[in-house]
């Protein structure tokens, strides 16, 4: 009965479809999908695709993730324990908040690719047919032969020690670098088809017997040989280098009481806490300021925080033995003008010499060469890169690592792997002409940073060399979200014993840091640009990939405005 | 079930057992309970909607107007400033025909800043197309928002259920909470007559020229004019499920009476005692409760007001340059009369001011001895300390 009461309706509808009204026509500008350069992976010594990668682990996605860093870098364990992180230092979140945990998370991500014993991945090229051999198993060869074998070619590194990995097995101590995790990585290589002869030491007369049998040989040898102070009394002192390795082969003397390391790079650092954890009370004594030393900022408040004792402004001048113990001559000294390398000096301050005693004094202040064909000389058709050198003639021949990086770290070594994989592909396929424009063409960004995947023409190839700023974030869409806290051991606990000083990420405060990422440059298929178009132009294929309807985009630019990570931009109608 | 309910929450219980699907909300004191205890049933799924929390009121009635355009039944409450913002979105829900049910509790407009009841809000919106239900106590507005559903998807039109701000929306009270079961047999759910369908593309609301416009407005007038008898049936057929009858125009004493009290909402129920002790007293007095105000129930006034000799109309409300809304309606309905009741116009309670036993004592004694109605609107309770 009260159905009987409902009155007629009238009010308009229409049926008629609003695509006869190609609202395209009315466009001056059009929006267009252009991926930028993050400036954290152009930081990158290695170049690897971190937007992307954390894009990935945000969403769960660990076995991609690593795949995709395993693209550029096969030691995401080892760097997430032992690189600096430069990309940290670009990262464009600092501006909001603080900068990702790249670092803590590129570990969290290579453990789990460890745990997984994931293979590395297949080279996606047609073998060359031609072969390579490289003097050296560090990270620098290592990773040249990682990458020529990713390009079709293969690699035989040859090692003069009983065991692969060089700085990273020998120089860096097992509470940064467990060396199971090294090994693994190290049999990860291996098995994607590296050949690597241990107990294999190179002599010039075999190098040219490698450089008669293939068809090029990289010389990755690394700073085998410490450096002197040359002061007298120096035989006296303990060879910094020698000791963490002889500590790795268990060959060390037990060291006790108050001890020296002189230096302030990381190897002193490392000298440093090695000998803590022996027992030792060590005193790092450097002769410039604090501030002033090269190590790692992170790696000298470690070591202080485990009690480790630095003393600036003191210059070795004599050592001498004394008893039991050794007598160290030191000058203070004073800041002076900053030098012609751009750091400032110290000079003698206007005070007497002092005498300092210790049970043992160590050297810790870096290393050269241990001969000199581990350097490049200066012949002719040498061409040299940012991070090696190549000859072409009369025999391909490569050198690679910490003698030819401008900085000495792993990253840099990694990237100088890469650089020769490269350079060598260009120059069998293309001659000698094709290697600095093969050089060129694979910079991430404005470089030195290089890729691979670029070289191989892969998706990151198509995104602009231009480097996405604070300024290009669309900040409305982050809100301000605590750095994750790196787990680490209590100090006291570390200095005990060689156990990590620092701890993997857990899964939650992983997902939760690389949600974090601002994804420079890159689609992360937030679909923003779909959402706000206000003619539902933006359309999604199969894949995923985006594209804009312009039959009805109207030039509006909601959708690059609304993009918060700048991965469109607006260009002109062409007339 | 018996539940001790404030008028808020009695409303927010009819629109869970209305199983509402689509709830929009914006909170202002005094309407915010309402909204409030409605969101906690969508969290804790004890009301199967979605519930879109949005930044404003005309954001408000736009999403439960898209969300209805879809054929599901919505809800959404509001108050004073906010079903101010929402104008110009309650004239589109009318127009699309669209049987929206909101809570509107009464409150005043500022400045003066003030949260407490007055009609001036509601009835601000007299000609956007809404039915107008008003409600005298909890009990009043669950049983009215029920019936509202009901209306509304019977003539495709949109209903408001008024509450007054405290006396009822804050106030405590024993409601008869009826169960699920009998609350289905009254409300079947919601049957379209028209919808989007991503099946049936079509696009509603398109341009309309001259040549159909007053058509369609015509349309509108004939959804009211039809709301009036649907109101009377529905409100049968409740009666008949839940034991309550409600009507549009509610008397008590109209038949013989010399005099007759017109009120709405909760000065109602004092001016049941008051007019009960003058009957007592022997005073041939009536009151007359109306509870709906738009479509507004003209026949029935006539009927029930035209053979009584006086009217007091007591107005929480107040049309500047004109007078009280309700007694101006009332002297329009009576017009058309060839012998018409003398109408006593006053304002009362604006902006909380009580309505007390004393001011309907007060405006019923006025009208009694007041030889010929004013042709302007009285002000009753006026504190005789505040000088301009």
């Amino acid at each position: 009965m009260i159905a009987s009461l409902r009155p007629t309706l009238l009010f308009p509808v229409t049926r008629t479809s609003t695509e006869a009204n190609r609202t395209g026509s009315w466009r001056f500008v059009r929006p267009v999908y252009r991926f930028k350069t993050a400036p954290c992976s152009a930081a990158c010594p290695a170049g690897i695709d971190i937007p992307t990668v954390e894009m990935l682990a945000s969403r769960g996605q660990l076995y991609d993730a690593w795949a995709h860093i395993c693209r550029e870098n096969p030691f995401p364990a080892v760097c997430g324990r032992v690189c600096f992180h430069p990309c940290e230092n670009a990262c464009n979140r600092a501006e909001l908040d603080a900068s990702i945990a790249i670092n803590a998370l590129e570990r969290y991500i290579g453990d789990a690719g460890l745990m997984a014993h994931s293979p590395l991945a297949a080279p996606e090229v047609a073998p060359l047919q031609r072969r390579v051999a490289i003097v050296g198993a560090g990270p620098a060869g290592l990773a040249a032969g990682y990458f020529l074998t990713q390009l079709g070619i293969a690699a035989e590194i040859f090692e003069s020690s009983e065991e692969p990995g060089g700085v990273l097995r020998w120089g860096i101590p097992s509470y940064r670098l467990p060396k199971s995790v090294l090994a693994a990585e190290i049999a990860r290589i291996e098995k994607a088809g590296v050949g690597i002869h241990c107990g294999r030491a190179i002599t010039p007369d075999a190098l040219n017997e490698l450089a008669a049998r293939y068809d090029a040989v990289l010389v990755g040898a690394g700073l085998a040989a410490t450096l002197r102070l040359n002061i007298s009394g120096e035989a006296s002192i303990v060879d910094g280098l020698a000791f963490l390795r002889d500590v790795q082969t268990g060959s060390a003397p037990v060291v006790s009481g108050e001890v020296a390391v002189i230096g302030g790079g990381n190897t002193a650092i490392d000298v440093a806490r090695t000998l803590l954890r022996q027992g030792a009370r060590p005193t790092i004594v450097y002769r410039r300021r604090r501030q002033d030393m090269p190590a790692f900022g992170h790696e000298i408040a470690a070591a202080e925080a485990e009690g480790v004792r630095i003393v600036e402004l003191m210059a070795p001048v004599s050592v001498a033995a004394d008893g039991d113990g050794v007598r160290l001559e030191v000058q203070p000294m004073t800041a002076a003008e900053v030098g012609s390398d751009g750091r400032v000096r110290a000079v003698p301050a206007k005070q007497p010499p002092q005498t300092l005693r210790f049970n043992r004094v160590f050297s810790g202040i870096g290393a050269e060469v241990a001969e000199p064909w581990h350097r490049p000389g200066d012949e002719a058709d040498t061409i040299r890169l940012s991070h090696c050198v190549i000859r072409c003639a009369p025999h391909a021949m490569g050198y690679i690592g910490d003698p030819v990086t401008a900085e000495n770290s792993v990253a840099h070594a990694i990237g100088s792997g890469k650089q020769a994989a490269i350079a060598l592909h260009a120059l069998f396929t293309g001659g000698p002409e094709a290697v600095l424009p093969a050089v060129e063409r694979c910079r991430v960004g404005p470089g030195p940073a290089l890729s691979l995947e670029i070289y191989l023409n892969g998706e990151r190839s198509h995104r602009t060399s231009r480097m996405v700023t604070f300024a290009d974030i669309n900040t409305d869409y982050f809100s301000r979200a605590a750095r994750c806290v790196i787990p680490a051991l209590a100090p006291a606990a570390a200095a005990a014993g060689f156990q990590e000083a620092v701890t993997t990420l857990r899964p939650r405060e992983a997902l939760a840091e690389a949600a974090r990422c601002f994804n420079c440059g890159i689609c992360n298929d937030c679909d923003n640009c779909r959402i706000f178009c206000p003619e539902q132009t933006i359309l999604v294929d199969a894949g995923g990939r985006r594209s804009v309807d312009l039959d009805y985009c109207k030039g509006c630019g909601i959708c690059t405005v609304e993009c918060p990570r700048c991965a469109m931009d607006m260009e002109e109608e062409s007339a | 079930m018996r539940q001790v309910l404030e008028g808020s929450h009695a409303i927010s219980e009819a629109v869970r057992l209305a199983k509402v699907q689509v709830v929009a909300g914006y909170p202002i004191t005094p309407q915010t309970h309402i909204i409030e205890a409605i969101s906690q049933y969508c969290a804790d799924g004890s009301l199967k909607a979605r519930f879109i929390p949005v930044e404003s009121e005309h954001s408000s009635m736009a999403a439960v107007v898209g969300a209805a355009a879809t054929g599901v039944r919505t809800f959404t409450a509001t108050s004073s400033h906010g079903l101010a913002l929402m104008h110009e979105m309650l004239h589109w829900a009318s127009a699309a025909r669209l049987p929206i049910v909101m809570g509107e509790v009464n409150r005043a407009l500022g400045p003066g800043w003030n949260i407490w009841t007055d009609q001036s809000d509601s009835l601000s919106q007299r000609d956007t197309g809404w039915i107008q239900l008003y409600c005298e106590d909890a009990q009043d507005a669950l049983d009215t928002t029920l019936i509202a559903f009901r209306l509304a998807e019977t003539v495709n039109l949109p209903a408001m259920v008024v509450i007054d701000a405290f006396y009822v929306s804050h106030t405590f009270e024993p409601v008869d909470v009826p169960d699920q079961e009998t609350v289905d047999r009254f409300l079947p759910p919601l049957a379209p007559r028209f919808r989007i369908d991503v099946d049936h593309p079509q696009a509603l609301y398109p341009m309309v020229g001259p040549a159909f416009f007053m058509e369609m407005r015509r349309s509108i007038q004939e959804g009211m004019e039809a709301a009036g008898p649907a109101f009377d049936a529905i409100a049968g057929e409740f009666e008949s499920v839940f034991g309550r009858r409600y009507s549009a125009v509610e008397t008590v004493g109209c038949e013989d009476a010399d005099l007759v009290l017109v009120t709405t909402g909760s000065v109602t129920s004092t001016a049941r005692i008051i007019i009960a002790r003058q009957r007592e007293q022997g005073k041939r007095v009536g009151l007359c409760k109306i509870k709906q105000f738009r479509p507004f129930p003209a026949e029935v006034i006539r009927a029930v007001l035209g053979p009584v000799p006086r009217i007091a109309v007591i107005d929480r409300n107040v049309s500047f340059g004109s007078g009280g809304i309700f007694a101006r309606e009332i002297q329009s309905a009576l017009c058309p009369l060839e012998k018409r009741p003398a109408v006593y116009s006053y304002i009362a309670g604006l902006g909380g001011r009580d309505i007390t036993p004393e001011t309907i004592t007060e405006v019923l004694r006025l009208a009694e001895e007041t030889p010929m109605p004013a042709a302007e609107s009285g002000w009753v309770g006026l504190n005789p300390d505040v000088k301009p």
